[in-house]
């Protein structure tokens, strides 16, 4: 019986005494996993292993694999064998990590016969190259780079017993995502209104933001970044994630939602949510969805809206109001009436909060902008950066105060 | 799992593949082998088809090839002889113009895991080391690695270690990280590859082109580097500076790993280094990834064990989300109770308070745990809240909270009062055994105030006959004595039923033993009854120390970034569940073999810097000091735990109290000593001061009584090692208590054993005793103490080590003595 054999009857196991941990053990050894859709991967150690480096590479698999299959799950496992087997072969040897960055993967590894016979003859250029995200001699008609900026924020609020809704904690997770499609090897440099960059140059106009454990694409110039802030790299190509970074301010929640959760026991729940937009009157939030939970047990929903439509999902015991667009500085209100059984649940409820899912285009919480965007290639070809700016929500709770 | 008609599966394979048909059509030929593995990846046993495979290795096609080695590696130790038959291909494609073909040929070739192949692949490999792609030496290197790890006997062959060390400068920093990585496990008897100064900087030097895991493996293997001068020291520190502050959590942790190894003789650097951590550690703790979060969480808990300060303000980053999985949650409730202070326990309490309702029974049982904690120092906001949870009358709730309840009690007295309030009828919300037996020992020992305490035994007692646990009927036996004790006229009648029913009808062994014992016990006598079972209580004058004791970092240095502080708290949370506190018993740690020891040059420059002050006061500490011959080293591991102390301290107590009081003690194991240390400002001295300078010394103090209080004490201990001969070392455990009464005419015994000789002093006012000045004089032995009406200053300190070992002793007592001597002077 091979090691892993143990590892699914353990994991029964432990969901069944409620004691579910990544790390578990089974004689000398010791199982590490995570979980992907109805996927597990596991790695198995029998040595006091560094733990987050092996998190990191099973999650660094799931990328790699996702980039392979769009979609990581049995399915797309079963077939793609051929194609997995292909990748661990790559990504691991003899328990160490190998080549994990997928851009380079691609090249030694070709999903189709067809390319085959091209393959045998050409050495992958990134096996030799200095670069070894991106390849030589790639050609675009009509060279463009497109920059989205993203930010996600997150919100904790919870309501006091004088019913006054506080900010627990509340950040801003933001990412900067490129789709290149330029020729050659061009070399970019990205200017932002960092407020470190505008002390270090004096300049002293405009918004600046302060960032946070900003990472990097491999491919940005880490040296130049630390001695005068610059962001200068050479992209890969098409699509990537250039760097992340967090603000850890005290945001205002964009979407105030206030509550009152009236629960008559035995006969009905009554509920009212105020939903207020709380950024500028030109900016629009889309999709807005307020998910608010109800108990197991409710039934015969009846709903009012100001606007959007609500509509109960009972296999996840919540009332889901969407607004399909959601202007700044608006208010509006919904009702929801549900009755309750005589015979009452008796077992346990957790208090689930009300989330808020949107996205605002067009606007960033964070105030950051992308001030320019040079591109030098030395063929000398003229490329147009787009930018767009988005701000959707992260984990946005608001706790129930009943 | 074999399939329904893998036969037929297999045979139909096996026609295909030996088709000439399909082996001449390219295309045809691959998908049959696609079939083959597929099954094989299925679970289906196609080991039979081996010999058709090793034939379809030799092809032009590299997808065929991969998948034709994949079989192979799977099935080539069911086959041996026949996968001689693929060497010569694998042979072949090693010479092969295309790289990547010679990679995966050299690759395969160690795969296949066959000792008797070994000859036929050691040259390739040799040859793959300077090959001229990075991708082939890369893989070359580890088939070293390989090789010797199928025949670890063999002998290591130094010309290939010389290769590999050379290959150290390869341009290509994958084969530079292999090298190290195939060394490490090639040299592992020999304690792995050897790093000396120019292969350090070397190393560092290429850092920054390695990628996350390469940095990872160079930053742990570096730890062995020991720097020669304090220059290169801070030279590599600042080289690494960048690193420790890295997005990528593995690279952060590796680093700091190594900030603290190579500084771990400076303290305040690694101080310094934590603090630098403290942004990325708790982005870290934001990560998408729960098993990242997971991961973070448990080494935080690591490093407050040293600085328990370092989250203080970030308390809200360790607030639970709601769809968080239990560990998570219960991982941040445990550093909460840490992080708790003045300002933010209202906050803090808050947010508990709401987990103890969560779904999880788990995660509520550790929330109303985590407030007991809190209680300890905060003991009237947590009490109200557990008050108020008993309101719930939820089962698995109460349960938690009478256990918690039962911990606080014993540790804070003075909560005894409330928590007498709060048991009435919380009786009947209780189902599980842990929760009952926490009832019945709470109305066991405080049963003269619970008023309804007699009936609710009594419904107990009615229901013992089908009573399961064993811990509540021996938890009840004990409870209903103690009642008796203090309201014999309501329990009599049911103590008499319960004796009765338990040595007359019970079938357990270990139950009608403890039922007899104590019936045995009744016929000696009300006096001799109430002295065994009231014999243990917590001492209400000693208030706990809020919070842990800050551990040095060398305690937990080795086992940072590694498995095991993800495997700690799980171990801890299962010792949690227990039974009475006068039955705890201490599991020591998993690590405690990791033991951080204080080594004799550090107590050195203690009594170096505090001779100044020493001179003035002018001790028998000093001739103790210089009598100290043999390196003596103290250590706090294994931990001893409050509980634990108490016990051993009570025992020996008892086993002396036995003893003839004019006689000295001494047994082999076991000694006693009393000394009297003229120390005038350190019962005014603040807690926090004098356990930080005992810290420095590796003396752990476990209560204090506050300042200013009479009589004034304080409980310590530590582990002493002293190493005699060449290789005997000697460890001994020392208790230790330091009572100020502040009375001048008290009775003062003194004993001390010093080897043969005993000399017993009794103290008292009319008794001419030398200053102590005088009495150091003639050394060792002959010392005498003063108990005089002026030395009313002089500070008891009781000392009982085990085993016995006189000069361990000495030493202690000398090194305690210069730091009472030192914090001493600090206050004049």
């Amino acid at each position: 019986m091979a090691e892993i054999d143990h590892f699914m009857p353990l994991l029964m196991q432990h969901e069944e005494e409620g004691l579910i941990c990544p790390v578990m053990s089974h004689g000398s050894v010791h199982f590490m996993w995570i979980k992907h859709s109805n996927l597990y991967l596991v790695a198995t150690t029998n040595k006091n292993s560094n733990a987050s480096l092996v998190y990191s590479f099973l999650y660094k698999l799931v990328e790699v694999f996702t980039e392979y299959f769009k979609e990581l799950e049995e399915e797309s496992i079963q077939d793609n064998f051929v194609v997995v087997y292909e990748l661990l072969d790559e990504l691991m040897d003899f328990g160490f990590p190998q080549t994990t960055d997928s851009k380079i993967l691609q090249e030694y590894i070709t999903q189709e016969g067809a390319k085959l016979e091209v393959a045998k003859t050409k050495v992958p250029t990134t096996v030799t190259n200095a670069v070894s995200w991106r390849s030589e001699g790639i050609k675009y008609k009509k060279n463009e780079v497109f920059i989205d900026v993203i930010e996600s924020i997150n919100v904790l609020v919870r309501w006091n017993v004088n019913a006054n809704g506080s900010v627990m904690s509340s950040d801003i997770v933001g990412s900067i995502k490129l789709k290149t499609m330029l020729s050659g090897m061009p070399e970019l440099r990205l200017g932002l209104n960092d407020r470190v960059l505008f002390a270090l140059t004096g300049r002293d106009k405009g918004k600046t933001v302060v960032m946070e454990d900003v990472k990097f694409h491999q491919c940005v110039r880490l040296s130049r970044f630390e001695s005068d802030r610059t962001i200068s790299f050479i992209p890969p190509d098409g699509e990537s994630e250039l760097m992340s970074y967090r603000i850890n301010t005290h945001v205002k929640p964009l979407i105030w939602i206030e509550s009152v959760i009236e629960k008559f026991s035995h006969s009905r729940v009554e509920i009212m949510v105020k939903a207020k937009g709380q950024f500028k009157k030109q900016s629009v939030a889309n999709n807005v969805e307020v998910r608010v939970p109800v108990p197991s047990d409710a039934d015969s929903p009846k709903f009012k809206t100001s606007t959007g439509n609500a509509k109960y999902v009972p296999e996840k015991n919540l009332v889901v109001w969407t607004i399909k667009s959601f202007p700044g500085g608006k208010e509006f209100l919904m009702r929801a009436h549900f009755g309750l059984p005589s015979v009452e649940n008796d077992e346990m409820e957790g208090k689930p909060p009300i989330t808020v899912k949107f996205e605002i285009p067009y606007f960033t919480v964070s105030g950051i902008q992308v001030r320019y965007m040079k591109i030098i290639e030395k063929s000398g070809y003229q490329a147009l950066p787009w930018v767009r700016y988005i701000t959707q929500s992260g984990d946005y709770q608001l706790r129930t105060n009943v | 799992m074999p399939y329904l008609g893998s036969e037929d599966t297999v045979r139909e394979l096996r026609r295909a593949l030996s088709n000439p048909n399909i082996q001449s059509d390219q295309l045809r030929y691959r998908n049959t082998i696609l079939k083959v593995i597929r099954a094989m990846s299925q679970g289906v046993d196609v080991s039979g088809l081996f010999s058709e495979m090793v034939k379809a290795c030799a092809t032009v096609d590299i997808v065929q090839k991969k998948l034709v080695y994949v079989f192979l590696c799977s099935y080539a130790s069911l086959n041996p002889e026949l996968s001689l038959l693929v060497i010569n291909t694998l042979r072949k494609d090693c010479q092969d113009p295309n790289p990547m073909v010679r990679s995966l040929a050299l690759r395969n070739m160690t795969n296949l895991r066959l000792p008797s192949l070994v000859e036929y692949v050691e040259q390739p490999l040799t040859a793959g080391l300077r090959d001229r792609a990075a991708c082939v030496r890369r893989v070359a290197v580890l088939g070293f690695a390989k090789l010797h790890n199928l025949q670890t006997n063999s002998e290591i062959d130094a010309a290939v270690v010389n290769e590999l060390y050379s290959l150290l400068r390869d341009p290509d920093p994958v084969v530079m990280v292999n090298c190290l990585r195939a060394l490490e496990e090639i040299l592992k008897e020999e304690g792995g590859v050897a790093i000396n100064k120019p292969i350090t900087h070397h190393l560092l030097n290429r850092l920054k082109e390695c990628d996350v895991w390469g940095q990872c493996e160079v930053l742990r293997i570096l730890q062995r580097y020991r720097p020669q001068s304090e220059d290169e020291l801070f030279d590599i520190l600042s080289l690494l500076d960048a690193s420790l502050v890295s997005p990528h959590p593995p690279v952060m942790a590796a680093t700091l790993s190594l900030f603290l190894s190579l500084c771990s003789g400076l303290p305040a650097v690694s101080l310094a280094a934590l603090e630098r951590v403290r942004g990325p550690l708790l982005a870290a703790c934001g990560s998408m990834s729960r098993e990242m979060r997971f991961t973070a969480l448990c080494h935080i808990q690591l490093l407050l064990r040293s600085v328990p300060g370092l989250m203080g303000v970030h308390y809200k980053r360790f607030f639970c989300g709601y769809a968080e999985p239990a560990y998570i949650k219960q991982r941040k409730m445990q550093v909460l109770v840490e992080l708790v202070n003045d300002e933010n326990v209202a906050m803090l309490l808050d947010e508990l308070r709401g987990y103890c309702t969560d779904v999880n029974t788990d995660t509520a049982q550790s929330a109303i745990s985590a407030i007991g904690h809190i209680g300890r120092s905060y003991s009237d906001r947590c009490l109200e809240i557990l008050t108020g949870l008993l309101g719930l009358k939820q089962e698995h709730i109460t349960s938690a909270v009478v256990q918690t309840m039962r911990d606080l009690v014993w540790v804070c007295p003075q909560c005894s009062d409330t928590v007498c309030l709060a048991l009435e009828g919380c009786e009947e919300s209780l189902q599980d055994s842990q929760g009952r037996q926490a009832l019945l020992w709470l109305l066991g020992v405080y049963g003269e105030r619970v008023s309804c305490a007699p009936y609710t035994l009594e419904v107990f007692i009615d229901g013992v006959r089908s009573e399961t646990s064993l811990g509540v009927k021996m938890e009840l036996l004990t409870a209903t004595m103690r009642l008796f004790l203090c309201r014999p006229a309501e329990t009599q009648d049911m103590l008499g039923r319960l004796l009765h029913y338990c040595i007359e009808e019970e079938t357990d062994m270990c139950v009608r033993d403890q039922a007899l014992l104590y019936y045995r016990l009744l016929h000696c006598g009300i006096e001799e009854t109430r002295k065994v079972l009231h014999g243990r209580r917590s001492d209400p004058s000693l208030g706990v120390l809020i919070g842990r004791p800050a551990e040095p970092i060398s305690q937990w240095a080795c086992s940072f970034n590694t498995l095991e502080p993800l495997r700690q708290g799980t171990i801890e949370t299962e010792s949690a569940s227990r039974g009475s506190p006068e039955h705890v018993t201490f599991d020591p740690k998993p690590n405690t073999d990791l033991s951080d020891t204080l080594n004799y040059s550090h107590i050195e420059k203690v009594h170096s810097g505090s001779d100044s002050t020493t001179q003035r006061t002018d001790s028998s500490a000093d001739i103790l000091a210089s009598n100290i011959t043999v390196p003596l080293s103290l250590s706090l591991s294994p931990a001893l735990s409050p509980e634990e102390f108490e016990h051993l301290w009570l025992q020996q107590q008892a086993l002396h109290a036995e003893q003839d009081p004019e006689k000295m003690k001494e047994e082999e194991d076991y000694t006693y000593m009393e000394e009297r240390i003229h120390c005038p400002a350190i019962p005014h001295c603040s807690p926090q001061n004098l356990q930080a300078a005992m810290q420095l010394v590796n003396i752990q103090t476990l209560a204090f009584t506050p300042p200013h209080t009479l009589p004034w004490r304080v409980y310590l201990y530590t582990h002493t090692q002293r190493t005699s001969s060449a290789d005997m070392t000697h460890s001994t455990l020392i208790l230790g208590e330091l009572l100020y009464t502040g009375e001048a005419n008290q009775k003062v015994r003194v004993k001390k054993g010093t080897g043969d000789r005993e000399v017993v002093v009794e103290g008292r006012e009319d008794v001419q005793i030398k200053e102590q000045e005088e009495a150091t004089g003639d050394g060792l032995s002959g010392r005498e103490l003063s108990g005089k009406d002026g030395e009313e200053e002089g500070v008891k300190v009781t000392l009982k080590q085990q085993p016995r070992d006189d000069k361990a002793l000495k030493g202690f007592l000398s090194i305690l003595t210069t730091v009472l001597h030192t914090l001493s002077s600090d206050r004049a």
